[in-house]
């Protein structure tokens, strides 16, 4: 929106505009915006202060198949959340919630 | 000093509901010797473990949420050691990993806060001319980039 305003008097960067546009439609009111999708940490947005090693359903999305722990690059979890994670995935392994490897199907 | 603790048990599914109950009992008697405050009991009742434990392949689930004084879990983890019919175990203070969150919220409503104000602001100015200027310098930003 805020772009078709001053795109008139610019019309030499008139590509360019409409490729940053999209991007600011997306980061209205945020940091820059340069790519469509970028990763962050879920926890965060929710507003999760303690991850609870109970709620398998929410673990399950950070293992791999094999039963890993995804690295911290691929989750998008932050520094603090990604501990949490770690934690809490290797305590609902303890308890029998999660698995520890791909071949244990009970 | 009470602390918050929270304690989860599997006990074994091959006995029956009245002596998972006593399982449970047990320890809710210990707990009332310990003066402990009892928050929340969750009984998620018979579950299929992910993996065989002692060649299980389920378990009757109890969590305990508590307050008590941190002397006394040596003497509960001795009595949950101890009982044949319980197959895991697992005790976790909560009240310090709670602690240690502080700070992210510190973060969460710093940001908050932050975020109010350039909203505000941006609604403060909002004549074309400012706008237009602001627009120009983005656009110089990426021609430097690439």
């Amino acid at each position: 929106m805020r772009n078709n305003s001053s795109g008139g008097g610019s019309s030499r960067r008139d590509g360019q505009g409409q490729g940053q546009g999209q991007g600011q439609g997306q980061g209205q009111g945020q940091k820059k915006f340069y790519f469509s999708r970028r990763k962050f940490c879920h926890f965060c947005k929710d507003r999760i202060q303690f991850i609870d090693y109970k709620n398998s359903k929410v673990l399950e999305r950070y293992v791999q198949e094999t039963g890993k722990i995804l690295p911290a690059r691929v989750s998008g979890a932050c520094r603090y959340h990604q501990k949490q994670l770690a934690k809490a995935i290797k305590w609902a392994r303890h308890m029998g919630l999660m698995r520890f490897t791909e071949g244990q199907q009970g | 000093m009470k602390r918050q603790f929270e304690i989860g048990f599997i006990v074994a599914p091959d006995i029956s509901e009245e002596e998972a109950e006593a399982v449970l009992q047990s320890i809710m008697q210990l707990l009332e010797k310990a003066q402990a405050s009892v928050e929340k009991v969750d009984n998620w009742g018979r579950r299929r473990l992910s993996y065989p434990i002692e060649k299980h392949q389920e378990g009757i689930y109890t969590f305990i949420k508590v307050e008590m004084d941190s002397a006394e879990v040596a003497a509960i983890e001795r009595r949950l050691k101890l009982n044949e019919k319980v197959i895991r175990f697992l005790i976790l203070r909560l009240d310090d990993k709670l602690k240690k969150t502080n700070k992210l919220v510190k973060k969460w409503t710093r940001n908050d806060r932050l975020a109010a104000k350039r909203r505000s602001e941006e609604q403060g100015s909002e004549d074309e001319g400012a706008l237009e200027s602001q627009d120009d310098s983005e656009a110089r930003e990426e021609d430097n980039e690439e």
